[in-house]
């Protein structure tokens, strides 16, 4: 079988692997640049030296295609979901009906990264965002379930259906929601230096913010900003405690410089705040909504660094002056004991 | 051989600061490397198991199972990857891996991969 070795712009390889391999990947989008390519890992050429790899490059979905696609993947979605709504888990996760957590475990992680929220591109149709957030959700619901079910030393019962999936929208040719736009391709990471931030009105948590994202907005918030973070269960299958999708092609990096002056980014705002999992940065740049955000904080005086990741669930670009300009941002990963960390710094600084 | 570490190789940082927390966790000893290179010019005893990117800078992970599997024939090798094409899954369990797993990955799959591993 022939062997190709291809890299992208990062200087990453990937090989050899076999030219169906490269296909699949391309197709899938999870492959969008090459930019060198191999057949024995040593000598590299452009892709345009090799034929083969660019008739796979050229033929590449169109972006209409791509959408038109997603809105029909959107479609059987829903339509699996319906049908895993009220049927024995066991036969969700097609086990034996006697089947141990372990085995409900693997069966779960198999079945329910084919929906992670992160796996549709950024402009994918929201038809499919949301589709898959819900079919997520439903399979996070039912994998908590489940553990409770066993940990009880009861047989697995199927999910209480809370609500049924909504029927397809009307008027198939139109989609729900405007498409978001590309992210920026930013070429160099985003340093942000955040300036102190001004107190902020607090408005009812309950109150819906038109900002919120489309992943916030089919999905409730974690937390009452205000409030306690809710009471855990012993195992939790949300899609932020996944971590290590790689998508490098719109994420920002962040390098910010925490002092006890600025460490308000972390308090201030009512709904991206650290007991929130989030904090908001006032700066005079903003991302948009969505943007993959690899965060570095550096907290000099404790001589301590904090990485994590997160996305931008809201902005102010200056369109509402009530509010200091810049975004916030939710943490998709935020290791247990920086989180602690970070809320010790907070508490201690807040009472100086 | 029992008492080898368990050994990250990932080009990205941040995953590799999030797989050594959640593996401490279960009290493995670890050890890190940012592409095939280092890890297989890491001295020491042979690592028990390797967590394994596909698409690194320099040595392709493919790459890097096969001499691994070379240096340490013993060493469980399981990939760590956001390609997640069957085909690929296939070829990198024909190359030698003893396991894929797609990112992204939960906290518990890790564990329950690694634990499998060492147990096999």
């Amino acid at each position: 079988m022939p062997e190709y070795w291809i890299g992208d712009v990062e200087g990453r390889v990937l090989g050899p692997v076999s030219l169906d391999v490269v296909q699949d990947l391309v197709n899938t989008g999870r492959l969008t640049e090459i930019t060198r390519v191999s057949r024995d890992g040593r000598n590299w050429g452009a892709p345009a030296g090799f034929p083969e790899v660019m008739t796979l490059l050229l033929n590449a979905p169109s972006p209409d295609a791509l959408l038109g696609s997603e809105r029909q993947e959107a479609a059987r979605v829903r339509e699996q979901l319906r049908a895993m709504q009220g049927r024995p888990p066991h036969e969700i996760f097609r086990l034996d009906r006697n089947a141990s957590v372990d085995a409900y475990r693997n069966a779960f992680f198999k079945l329910v990264k084919r929906f992670y929220p992160d796996r549709v591109r950024a402009q994918a149709h929201p038809d499919l965002r949301k589709a898959y957030a819900d079919a997520f959700q439903f399979l996070s619901r039912l994998m908590v379930h489940i553990e409770k079910d066993l940990a009880a030393g009861v047989p697995v019962s199927p999910l209480p259906v809370v609500r049924a999936v909504p029927p397809p929208p009307q008027g198939e040719d139109e989609p729900l929601t405007p498409i978001p736009a590309p992210p920026p391709q930013m070429a160099k990471p985003l340093k942000v230096v955040p300036r102190s931030m001004t107190p902020l009105p607090r408005p009812s948590p309950l109150t819906p913010d038109p900002r919120r994202s489309l992943l916030e907005q089919t999905q409730p918030l974690r937390t009452s900003p205000l409030g306690a973070p809710p009471a855990e269960g012993p195992y939790s299958y949300q899609p932020h405690e996944f971590v290590g999708f790689e998508r490098r092609d719109d994420r920002v990096e962040v390098t910010i410089r925490v002092t006890a002056r600025n460490s308000r980014m972390f308090t201030d705002h009512p709904l991206a705040n650290l007991k929130a999992d989030g904090f908001f940065l006032a700066c005079a740049k903003s991302l948009p909504l969505g943007t993959l955000v690899d965060v570095i904080f550096r907290f000099d005086e404790e001589k301590r660094e904090v990485r994590s990741r997160g996305r931008v669930i809201l902005e102010n670009t200056g369109g509402d002056p009530t509010r200091p300009t810049g975004f916030g941002v939710r943490f998709i990963t935020l290791v247990d004991q920086d989180r602690r960390f970070m809320l010790k710094f907070v508490e201690k600084t807040a009472a100086h | 051989m029992s008492d080898g570490p368990i050994l990250i190789v990932d080009d990205d940082a941040f995953v590799r600061t999030l797989l050594r927390e959640m593996l401490q966790e279960q009290g493995h000893p670890l050890r890190e490397a940012k592409n095939g290179h280092d890890a297989l010019s890491l001295d020491g005893p042979p690592p028990r198991v390797v967590l394994l990117d596909l698409f690194m800078p320099e040595m392709s992970g493919m790459e890097a199972l096969t001499l691994i599997r070379d240096r340490w024939p013993t060493t469980r090798v399981l990939v760590i990857s956001s390609m997640d094409s069957e085909r690929l899954v296939d070829e990198a369990l024909a190359a030698g891996a003893s396991g894929y797993i797609t990112k992204p990955f939960h906290p518990m799959e890790i564990a329950s991969a690694v634990e499998r591993a060492l147990a096999a």
